[in-house]
């Protein structure tokens, strides 16, 4: 009798973790293995999805492919652009040409040497449409890039473009050797990056060593790191109890907790990525700023936070990253209230109420589902009424790509440079635009000029002044930031958690 | 009479043939019901951000842009030379994969096939030793916490609670195939088919206990009681054996069942069987992965129950003497 | 029930645990529960059990008794709704194919096999992430995982009533086939079928639970026990009473069910009659 077909199914984690915890308070024991072999492990829920670093968008690609690869320009610990695979670089007086001086001796995994033609190649590349790069927006105003020298490249711009610099940090546009396919990279990955790849078993484990011939100054601390699969969150902390595994970054603020419960010790990171209802201003009743002002006046986010995230976070305004962020406390209702709301819905015609077609994911990370079961609730008491569709994650993708919503509970990736993040969203020929549902003259004036000011506290007043308009305007509405958490055993040393989620610093981690 | 013979295993491989084809055409139907693919997949949300010219690239690169009915035909065609597709997530052929997960799989599921027949048989044929005695009431009560504890509870349990308290977590390390280190390798297996076994172990504790109660109430065993035959080797010899057969009918389909049916303590245990295999392809949305996956997994199943059915000629004494 | 209760004590057990549950159910299909399944007050989050929340309050100060309650009343509606389903379905399936044999039985044995064939997972994924997310869907798609159960079942005793004696003296007498079918087929699988709608309840309540679990099964803020223990999974150091209440009565539920199951059989099922 085939019982169980189904009941066998599904279902991961467990009610019966708490029987777990009760017992779990005694010591920890030791981790042995690995560790005194100087190799690294770190636990990962899956494996990567691709090794062609240009259309690496998954956590644990962009975070080993980052470890393979060298971009032109790097970000430090703050998130301040510094020195990559280029030393220096300088853009002309009008604005319109970057020169970047390129560090010399820099080899590829195959030995071979890095020159200005490997960059001019690889940026020509990531702008052609057939190699269809993720991050060809971000060359959007470079019109054409030569070699006069084999140690400079000259980008010739459209017109200033301030955040460019920034922009080439990301691995998503890193330097690959002249020539190199997607095929090839796909076996033998070849970088200029602090490790290079030594073995694969799929779906299980990803190892790489030490590049001896890395530039930088001080060479990686271990000599391996392996990455392995564990596709459970609470499978890896059972795993770091056990001292299997040295380091894990963990996203979802209940497992944190447990985790932090059965004393694993954890460090909090704050992320650039925001949490957000997004609202479809083209659509429908949206379309008039008084109903979204309304939203906007009905949601205490700070109540978001506490029961969907449990507190583990902070409000935020549009703006994440440090050097540019937005002050929470500058919106139209920086605190609940529901008779501003209701005067809103009332200018608008809707006295009444509104109903909005909300997409939910589930599965895509923790919280969301906890989210859009408060924002119902509290708006629900303004008579606005979020119609909930809860989506596995296909479903969910597919529908916000064709912007077939009215509201969306969304996790945004925060950029340190505010063009990088928004640029893309809010000026009316960027590529997401359609998706952000909104654009205005004003934005389109204020980003143009964001890109063409050097200056860095005119760029922030810049800045100041899109996050004014977005919030003034409800164009989206802005929740929370929340925390990474990075749990290392006893002996792990010198990693550097840093707020874009980069896990860059493995290469400074001494491993006990 | 060979000519009767001939045509029933004709038939038999026709509908056997026919089942796969079956499966075939759902799994592929299915799949592309299923909202998103491949690009949506890999890449999410920044999908929505790609030009025309980018996204029709990288349906050429996917075989997406070609018609359903070629997508099919091609795959089907190319299942016939062996080639059960590419995976270029993992950089490996399908059959590969395959070769590598289906094992470990097969493995597993041997391991808690034997680990419930060891729970069940034995107490199984106790239970009905003496039905409605307090043993029999202590084998219904194992099974019915085997019926009614979900597997995922179980397993979490098991792990954090021996990773927590014992330091005891052999799934923590990296997986081991018997032919690297058989030791690590069975320490690997052996919690994941204890859950697995557990949850088994209740219908065949059923179906034992039912079958010794049948058998023993048949003719030829009081026969054989009244002849003298000594009450241990009446118990095993007359009883059990003839017992045997719905025993060997239950477990051939929970073994079936097995194979597509772990993956969830797979997950959990972080074993790389077929299960995940199904499963990853899902998330990725890697069609051929998931089309000749599922195919391989009801080949497999198709094949446990044509060999459950050449025991149940054997162990069955009746079919025997006809 | 009087035969159930001469025969077995555990079905009688199991009785008892679902009239208690069923009353739960009841109670909050009449909105008679203490508070809201679904309202949420803040202020009053992760309260432990009390005198005025017997189970405590969840992350959004709900109050899990009667999300408890409520979460009984829609499981047990969607297991009732599947195994409905699955049972007149897959028991016309099975008489269809076992009586009128020919090409009914072979294409219906066709599909059967194909669904067996079929991992389970990915039906219920796929049947789940394709229609529209809503209680009716999910019944709908464990339904179609257990059809072809039924239909096995029944095929069986079908094929060998069909060359008893007296349905052959019917089909001399002239009556129509579906008559026959009705008349003399069915009431004599009618205790097949019952015992295994019970085993089958059993099977949906826990299938209910696995797919909430998945992230596939009743859409939130309607409380379903299996949803409720994914929402409460990680909450286990915070307010182990959100996870313990939904988990241990799903546990109970299924008891029950397997419980008055068994009693069914041991009733009911013509080879054990005489025995004990």
């Amino acid at each position: 009798m085939p019982r169980g077909r189904l009941s066998a199914i599904g279902v991961t984690s467990a009610l019966v973790i708490a029987l777990a915890g009760c017992s779990s308070s005694s010591g920890s024991p030791a981790g042995t293995g690995p560790a005194a072999g100087k190799t690294l492990v770190v636990g990962v829920t899956s494996d990567p999805d691709t090794f062609f670093p240009w259309k690496a968008t998954q956590f644990t690609a962009v975070n080993v492919l980052q470890n393979l690869y060298g971009t032109l320009t790097e970000f430090d610990k703050d998130l301040n652009v510094v020195p990559g695979l280029a030393e220096s670089w300088k853009t002309s007086d009008d604005g319109r040409k970057l020169t970047l001086k390129l560090r010399q001796g820099v080899t590829f995994g195959d030995g071979s040497a890095f020159d200005s033609e490997d960059v001019k190649w690889s940026l020509d590349q990531i702008m052609a449409p057939a190699t269809a790069a993720v991050a060809r927006a971000s060359l959007s105003s470079v019109k054409s890039v030569t070699a006069p020298d084999p140690s400079t490249v000259v980008l010739e711009l459209t017109g200033p473009d301030a955040a460019l610099p920034a922009n080439l940090a990301t691995v998503n546009l890193a330097m690959l050797s002249t020539g190199a396919t997607e095929a090839e990279l796909s076996t033998r990955p070849n970088g200029t990056g602090p490790f290079t790849l030594r073995s694969r078993t799929a779906s299980q484990s990803i190892t790489l060593a030490r590049n001896d011939r890395w530039w930088g100054a001080d060479k990686p601390k271990v000599s391996a790191i392996e990455f392995r699969v564990i596709p459970d969150e609470s499978s890896i902390v059972a795993a770091m109890q056990s001292g299997n595994v040295q380091l894990t970054v963990l996203n979802d603020p209940l497992v944190a907790r447990t985790a932090q419960a059965a004393g694993v010790g954890l460090t909090r990171t704050p992320q650039l990525n925001y949490h957000v209802l997004q609202l479809n201003a083209r659509r429908g009743e949206l379309a008039d700023v008084n109903v979204r002002l309304a939203i906007q006046c009905a949601i205490d986010r700070k109540q978001v936070l506490d029961t969907a995230a449990l507190g583990e976070g902070e409000v935020v305004g549009p703006i994440t990253s440090p050097a540019f962020k937005s002050d929470p406390a500058r919106r139209p209702c920086p605190a609940r209230d529901l008779a501003k709301a209701a005067e809103y819905l009332g200018k608008a015609g809707k006295s009444g109420g509104v109903t909005l077609k909300t997409i939910v994911s589930q599965g895509e990370y923790a919280t969301s589902v906890n989210e859009a079961q408060n924002l119902k609730a509290q708006l629900a008491e303004a008579k606005i009424n979020l119609e909930l569709e809860v989506l596995e994650s296909g479903a969910y993708v597919d529908r916000w790509n064709a912007a077939d919503f009215d509201a969306a509970v969304a996790l945004n990736g925060g950029r340190p440079d505010p063009d990088g993040s928004y640029g893309r969203y809010f000026t009316s020929g960027g590529n997401f635009n359609r998706v952000a549902g909104y654009s205005s003259p004003e934005l389109d004036k204020l980003f143009a000029d964001g890109k063409a000011t050097t200056d860095q506290a005119a760029r922030k007043a810049i800045y100041d002044q899109v996050s004014a308009h977005l919030e003034d305007n409800a164009v989206w509405i802005w929740l929370f930031s929340g925390y990474t958490y990075t749990a290392t055993t006893a002996g792990v040393r010198g990693f550097v958690p840093m707020a874009n989620g980069s896990l860059q610093y493995l290469r400074t981690t001494s491993a006990g | 009479m060979r000519g009767f013979v001939r045509n029933r295993v004709v038939r038999r491989v026709a509908s056997t043939v026919g089942t796969l084809f079956g499966v075939a055409v759902l799994v592929f139907v299915m799949l592309r019901a299923i909202p998103g693919d491949q690009i949506t997949a890999g890449l999410g949300t920044e999908a929505a951000g790609l030009t025309p010219a980018q996204l029709q690239a990288l349906e050429r690169y996917y075989g997406l842009d070609q018609p359903l009915v070629t997508q099919f035909f091609t795959w089907l065609g190319n299942l016939f030379t062996g080639n059960l597709g590419y995976s270029a997530r993992n950089q490996q052929s399908v059959l590969e994969l395959t070769l590598h997960s289906l094992p470990v799989t097969v493995e597993l599921a041997v391991l808690s096939i034997v680990l419930a027949l060891l729970i069940g048989v034995p107490l199984g044929t106790l239970a009905a030793s003496r039905a409605g005695s307090p043993r029999d009431a202590a084998g219904q009560i194992v099974s019915l916490a085997g019926l009614s504890i979900p597997s995922f509870l179980l397993a979490t349990t098991l792990l954090s609670v021996l990773s927590a308290s014992f330091g005891f977590n052999p799934n923590g390390r990296a997986f081991a195939t018997p032919a690297e280190d058989p030791l690590l390798n069975l320490q690997q297996m052996i919690l994941p088919a204890l859950v697995l076994g557990f949850g088994i172990a209740a219908p065949i504790l059923r179906t034992t206990r039912a079958a010794v109660l049948e058998v023993r109430s048949e003719d030829f065993v009081r026969t054989a009681r009244a002849k003298g035959v000594p009450e241990r080797r009446l118990q095993v010899r007359h009883v059990l054996g003839n017992a045997l057969v719905p025993i060997v009918t239950m477990t051939g389909l929970q073994f079936g069942y097995l194979l597509g049916g772990a993956v969830v303590v797979e997950q959990i245990f972080s074993v790389p069987g077929i299960g995940r295999q199904v499963l990853l392809g899902i998330q990725q949305k890697e069609y051929a992965v998931v089309q000749s996956t599922v195919l391989v997994i009801a080949l497999a199943f198709v094949l446990v129950n044509l060999l459950t059915d050449a025991l149940y000629r054997i162990v069955d004494p009746r079919v025997r003497a006809s | 029930m009087t035969a159930l209760a001469r025969r077995s004590p555990a079905g009688v057990a199991g009785v008892v645990v679902l009239v208690l549950l069923a009353v739960v159910a009841v109670l909050s299909y009449l909105g008679l529960l203490p508070y809201d399944p679904v309202a949420q007050h803040p202020a009053s989050r992760f309260l432990g059990p009390s005198g005025a929340h017997l189970f405590g309050t969840d992350q959004f100060g709900r109050d899990v008794f009667s999300r408890v309650a409520a979460g009984v009343g829609n499981s047990a509606l969607i297991a009732v709704v599947a195994v409905a389903f699955a049972t007149v379905v897959g028991t016309l399936g099975g008489l269809v194919a076992g009586f009128y044999r020919g090409f009914a039985d072979g294409a219906i044995g066709g599909v059967t096999n194909v669904l067996f064939a079929f991992p389970p997972l990915l039906l219920a994924l796929s049947l789940a992430s394709v229609l529209a997310r809503d209680w009716f869907t999910v019944a709908v798609a464990i339904a179609i995982v257990y059809v072809p159960i039924f239909i096995r079942v029944t095929r069986g005793p079908v094929l060998s009533l069909r060359e008893i004696e007296y349905v052959k003296a019917a089909v001399a007498t002239g009556q129509s086939r579906f008559q026959i079918m009705v008349r003399h087929v069915l009431p004599n699988i009618a205790s097949i079928v019952v015992i295994q709608v019970a085993l089958s309840l059993s099977w949906a309540v826990l299938t209910e639970a696995s797919l909430s679990f998945l992230g596939l099964g009743t859409p939130p803020p309607a409380p379903s026990l299996g949803s409720m223990i994914f929402e409460a999974r990680s909450l286990v150091f915070v307010a182990p009473w959100t996870l313990i209440a939904p988990g241990a009565v799903v546990v109970l539920l299924v008891v029950g069910l397997n419980l008055l199951g068994d009693g069914l059989r041991d009733t009911l099922d013509p080879r054990n009659r005489g025995r004990h």
